[in-house]
């Protein structure tokens, strides 16, 4: 899955921001974890990793793209995602489960508040979880299909347990992306100053800037 | 926020550390606490991150309004709000920040956000315009040597004085010989006393540089905050300072909130305590639900410890202010010294945020103007100066710049030469400012409570109280105030933040050669521009070495 990023070939790399929304203990961060790094932990208790996960999809021979995936930690469960986590975001995945039918309500009112927080065009995938279940589901695919369709999301019925159609889901939200975009606004905001960069110039003796 | 959902219902939940209030120490704590394995539910009253140091949007400003102006009510650190906001603005399109704040780029503060990882949320810009009000016009700073050097104004012996000074102050700490009778003394004495420096150089050294509210400011303290400027320069480009966009402390409150999030703490918004019974450690919150607390509750609620009140004003103005930015930033600080406003005691400090912090839409920006002076009299020196920066907009931003005056008030020289009524012309700007005048979209201004010297909080009982923000514009002493929570829950500061992040990323370098072009490529194009400066400046350079 790991896709080449060779810079200097002309190739495209395009770098967007996911966010994870649903319910507690639908799935979110296995969904993320099989994603990357094609594991599945079953007493997985929280969420994990110290920032956000990241993710580089070839979607064609020129194309690479970037995912920047970010996690709730937990603040959904009190409804206390802080307006930085829907800032930027391009796309956003909405978990529920299939063995729980009041895990799709809880979906849909997270799909309202996408579209009251996040940007007006972000890109908004449906997944029904826990594929593995399938003897314990409450909810039709056919419900949650025509939900999908009505509102516009993509949607996919997924295990993060077995791994079926999870890649699937993430190359179908990177198709969606705009990419003739993206080139100018990889991270769909202005670049600030960069951290990781410090000036070459020696600080306190340097010889450069004029601000004249 | 609080009413949408169900708490889990089972009797009583236990934590070890309970924290009430979001603001930034007590978020930066949190995260300290979770990471070190402490078990932490954080709340707080708002249904917002950030308590007095959040950015709000426009519904929320206004229910902070009326709380803020409900006595009975109010358990912040803030007082006296007045709101105007002009009609049809879209209220989610504005951040206004409660607490400004700006962040050097050589701090402890900013070493932590890296080392925590919690930068990593965050997109910070620079800030490298800071401006002295002088006679009715702005004077860009000249904070780095090569600025002194290529000054168009100061004279040879001013230049060689400040050098002498600015080779001190890099140091001041291990030259202790030269100040050490001066520590306690105001630092204007100690710059015209040891370095022999000008009025004007003391004002810039001691105001814009050291952001400091008065000349009289100790000399111990002076020097610690003139050094934090000089020493920032240069360390990302030709800056000082940056602050993080959509709200400078809200956002890295928000950041180390998602940190603490990470570790495994719990977040309830909209929630507030209520109670805390000592003999059983059971704290009660609002939703009904009792909380056992183990170790300690941390609350920036209730108890507003703060020794001074300062005066704010935001003004919204249909302005994008880019005169006063610096090439590809937009923002800038602009300082009104002491005695320039109708006898002000304290300096008046405004930082100005154009659209590009995030703040606000395009062909707008906001005026964060403050001033130690409280009250009625803080107020009335705030209006001063936004008169003076209203007057300095317009006439820099309007190009061609036309009166509108009747033929009453020309005279002829008698040259033939036509004269405007300069009486007529001192009287009211607006009779003869440019066709516009300028709008403001909203203003407000209010009190706060801000501590001056940076207290150690102190622990009498299970419960902590922490300290309202410090009166610094920039994020002095949150690191020191965060240790020492710390340390009164776990004894000990030597593991605070002592991460080691289990899935360091490979591609941390990616992102960083991604993000590499602009700012870079920039300050590139503005070293090819003054190539001929630095000739100059080598010979001076060369000629000025004492």
């Amino acid at each position: 899955m790991a896709g080449a990023r060779d810079s200097s070939s002309g190739t495209r790399f395009a770098q967007f921001k996911l966010v994870l929304l649903g319910e507690s203990a639908v799935g979110k961060s296995s969904l993320v974890l099989r994603f990357v790094k094609d594991q599945f932990d079953d007493y997985r208790e929280s969420t994990i990793g110290a920032a956000f996960l990241t993710q580089t999809i070839a979607l064609d021979e020129s194309t690479t793209i970037k995912f920047e995936i970010w996690d709730t930690a937990g603040q959904e469960r009190y409804k206390s995602l802080a307006p930085m986590y829907y800032r930027n975001a391009n796309c956003a995945v909405v978990v529920y489960d299939i063995t729980q039918a009041s895990s799709l309500d809880k979906a849909k009112s997270w799909v309202k508040e996408l579209q009251r927080q996040a940007n007006e065009n972000i890109i908004i995938a449906l997944a029904g979880n826990k594929l593995d279940l399938n003897a314990k589901r409450q909810v039709e695919t056919s419900v949650a299909d025509a939900y999908a369709r009505e509102s516009g999301l993509l949607f996919f019925e997924t295990s993060a347990k077995t791994g079926e159609s999870v890649t699937e889901l993430f190359t179908a939200i990177a198709k969606r992306l705009p990419l003739e975009t993206a080139s100018t606004r990889t991270r769909a905001a202005p670049k600030g100053v960069d951290l990781s960069r410090p000036s070459r110039r020696a600080p306190a003796q340097s010889n450069n800037g004029c601000t004249c | 926020m609080a009413t949408t959902t169900t708490p889990a219902a089972d009797s009583t939940e236990t934590c070890d550390v309970l924290i009430y209030g979001t603001g930034l120490v007590e978020s930066v704590v949190a995260a300290a606490l979770a990471w070190q394995g402490t078990n932490v539910l954080h709340i707080d009253s708002n249904p917002y991150y950030g308590g007095s140091w959040a950015a709000l949007n426009l519904d929320e400003l206004k229910a902070w309004t009326d709380r803020v102006n409900d006595a009975a009510s109010n358990n912040t650190p803030f007082s006296d709000a007045y709101l105007y906001i002009s009609r049809n603005l879209d209220p989610r399109k504005y951040a206004i920040d409660l607490s400004p704040h700006i962040l050097f780029t050589r701090s402890d503060f900013l070493n932590l956000l890296i080392k925590s990882r919690v930068s990593r949320y965050l997109e910070f810009k620079p800030l490298g315009s800071f401006h002295t009000f002088e006679q009715d016009s702005f004077e860009k700073v000249p904070g780095t040597k090569e600025d002194i050097f290529t000054s168009q104004t100061l004279t040879l012996l001013t230049k060689r004085s400040l050098m002498r000074f600015m080779k001190f102050v890099i140091d001041w700490e291990q030259n202790s010989t030269i100040w050490q009778e001066y520590k306690d003394e105001p630092i204007s004495k100690f710059l015209d006393e040891r370095f022999g420096l000008d009025a004007p150089q003391i004002v810039e050294l001691v105001h814009s540089i050291g952001l400091l509210p008065t000349p009289k400011a100790p000399t111990e303290l002076a020097l610690g905050a003139i050094k934090r400027y000089l020493t920032s320069m240069q360390v990302y480009g030709n800056f000082p300072a940056m602050y993080s966009m959509y709200g400078t402390g809200g956002e890295l409150a928000q950041g180390f909130c998602r940190s603490a999030a990470v570790a495994g703490a719990v977040y309830r918004l909209g929630t507030k305590l209520i109670g805390f019974d000592e003999t059983t450690s059971e704290a009660e919150l609002d939703s009904g639900e009792k909380i056992k607390v183990t170790e300690k509750i941390i609350s920036s609620e209730g108890v507003i410890a703060g020794d001074e009140e300062i005066t704010r004003m935001v003004a919204v103005v249909e302005k994008d202010c880019k005169e006063w930015f610096a090439e590809g930033e937009s923002s800038a600080v602009v300082i009104f010294p002491v005695d320039t406003l109708d006898g002000n005691r304290y300096a008046v400090q405004v930082l100005v945020m154009g659209s590009g912090s995030g703040q606000c839409p395009s062909g707008q920006a906001i005026w964060y103007l403050s001033t130690q002076e409280s009250g009625e009299q803080g107020r009335k020196y705030l209006y001063v100066a936004l008169e003076k920066l209203e007057e300095t907009i317009l006439r820099e931003s309007t190009e061609d710049f036309e009166f509108d005056v009747n033929e009453e008030e020309i005279s002829y020289l008698p040259n033939g030469l036509p004269v405007i009524s300069s009486v007529r012309l001192g009287e009211s700007l607006r009779n003869f400012s440019p066709k516009e005048s300028l709008k403001y979209l909203l203003k407000l201004t209010y009190s706060q409570k801000v501590t001056v010297s940076p207290l150690e909080p102190t622990a009498d009982s299970k419960v902590i109280y922490t300290i309202a923000p410090s009166i610094d514009l920039a994020f002095e002493g949150i690191v020191d105030q965060a240790k020492g929570l710390y340390e009164l829950v776990t004894g000990t500061t030597d593991d605070f933040f002592d991460v080691d992040f289990e899935d360091e990323d490979d591609d941390a370098t990616a992102t960083a050669a991604a993000a590499d072009t602009d700012i870079r490529d920039v300050a590139e194009d503005k070293d090819d521009d003054v190539v001929g400066h630095h000739s100059d400046f080598e010979e001076v350079a060369g000629e000025m070495t004492i």
